[in-house]
């Protein structure tokens, strides 16, 4: 029973925000600050710097396993980064959750970009971030240019041509 | 999904499988879903994420919502919709009150009590209290009325559009039963 009723929950969670599809809407983030900066291992234990990433545009995605909305975007993200691998750099952000969770998860929703692991929650404290998923394009220069608050479908051509114009 | 007008702006549905109800408000840009989670969905899932049983249930028991926000403004529509949850108000036995804040749940659990990750968890499964959805942005997260379970109350939903205050009533929400 209690999984039907999850299942349904979820569900009911799809359907809403499948419609936020219908407008594909990236919001111009005021005044252009510069990203802040973190250093964070993947799920292999290799680690990450917000530097490592210049040259660019950058989509950086904050996310939970147990998120409906995540788990929804997730795909088009991975999508997305088959289009635009030469591009752009993605980066996806867990927050709270370890390898193992993580493992489970990309048996289902393959993840083929780094996926670094935020365990402590302070790096997604730096980050003007209220609920998940929130998503953040960021220049070449480093510069946070746009946000998405809830999913998005990643592999939208228009939305793509205006991440790699920055 | 049956689903039936309840007033203006408001949809009630009740799912087929689950018998778990949700109401819908959708008013001008905004959109509000409000959906019964199960005591035992609710107290499942923060056990899974390091809670000790007896405050998953307190957290379970006290009237958990599944809440998601949206602002519907169509591309090239630049509407900001702001969402402030100290100034929504319940009514429930001709008593108006508060919502219960995840500040608040998170200033009863003493250093050392529960562990980093569910607070972690906590924190990021539970609607933001103060949001602000630009124009195709959607929010969710777990709200807590602070009912017992199969309690009813109405809720008074405040929200701004470009800094103009709304509000309106979804009458008759109840809180999920144990079952």
């Amino acid at each position: 029973m209690r999984q039907v009723t999850i299942q349904s929950i979820l569900l009911l969670l799809l359907s809403w925000s499948s419609s936020a599809y219908s407008e594909q809407l990236l919001t111009p983030y005021k005044g252009a600050q510069p990203a802040p900066g973190f250093e964070l291992v993947d799920v292999d234990g290799e680690k990450h710097r917000l530097s490592d990433y210049q040259g660019k545009p950058l989509i950086i995605n904050f996310w939970a396993t147990w998120c409906p909305p995540c788990r929804e975007e997730m795909p088009s993200m991975n999508r997305a980064w088959q289009k635009v691998k030469d591009d752009v750099f993605m980066l996806a952000i867990n927050v709270g959750e370890d390898e193992d969770t993580i493992f489970v998860f990309s048996a289902d929703y393959p993840i083929d970009f780094p996926v670094l692991l935020d365990q402590s929650g302070e790096v997604i404290k730096q980050w003007p971030v209220k609920g998940l998923p929130t998503t953040f394009v960021v220049d070449r220069e480093g510069k946070i240019r746009y946000t998405a608050v809830g999913a998005r479908e990643w592999d939208d051509d228009a939305l793509l041509e205006i991440v790699k114009s920055l | 999904m049956i689903a039936a007008p309840a007033m203006a702006g408001v949809t009630q549905s009740v799912d087929e499988l689950t018998a778990l109800v949700s109401w819908k408000m959708e008013v001008g840009n905004f959109e509000l879903e409000l959906a019964q989670l199960l005591p035992d969905q609710t107290r499942a899932f923060f056990m899974a994420r390091g809670f000790s049983k007896e405050i998953a249930n307190r957290i379970a028991t006290g009237c958990i919502l599944q809440t998601i926000g949206r602002n519907s403004a169509g591309k090239g529509e630049q509407v900001a919709v702001d969402v402030d949850l100290k100034q929504w108000r319940m009514l429930h036995n001709g008593i108006e009150g508060s919502i219960k804040l995840k500040e608040q749940w998170e200033s009863e659990w003493p250093a050392g009590n529960v562990s980093d990750t569910a607070r972690l968890a906590f924190h990021w499964a539970t609607f933001p209290t103060q949001q602000d959805f630009s124009s195709g942005d959607f929010g969710w997260g777990m709200t807590s009325f602070g009912l017992a379970p199969g309690r009813r109350f109405d809720l008074k939903v405040v929200w701004s559009v470009e800094g103009e205050e709304k509000e309106a009533w979804i009458k008759g929400i109840q809180c999920a039963e144990e079952r």
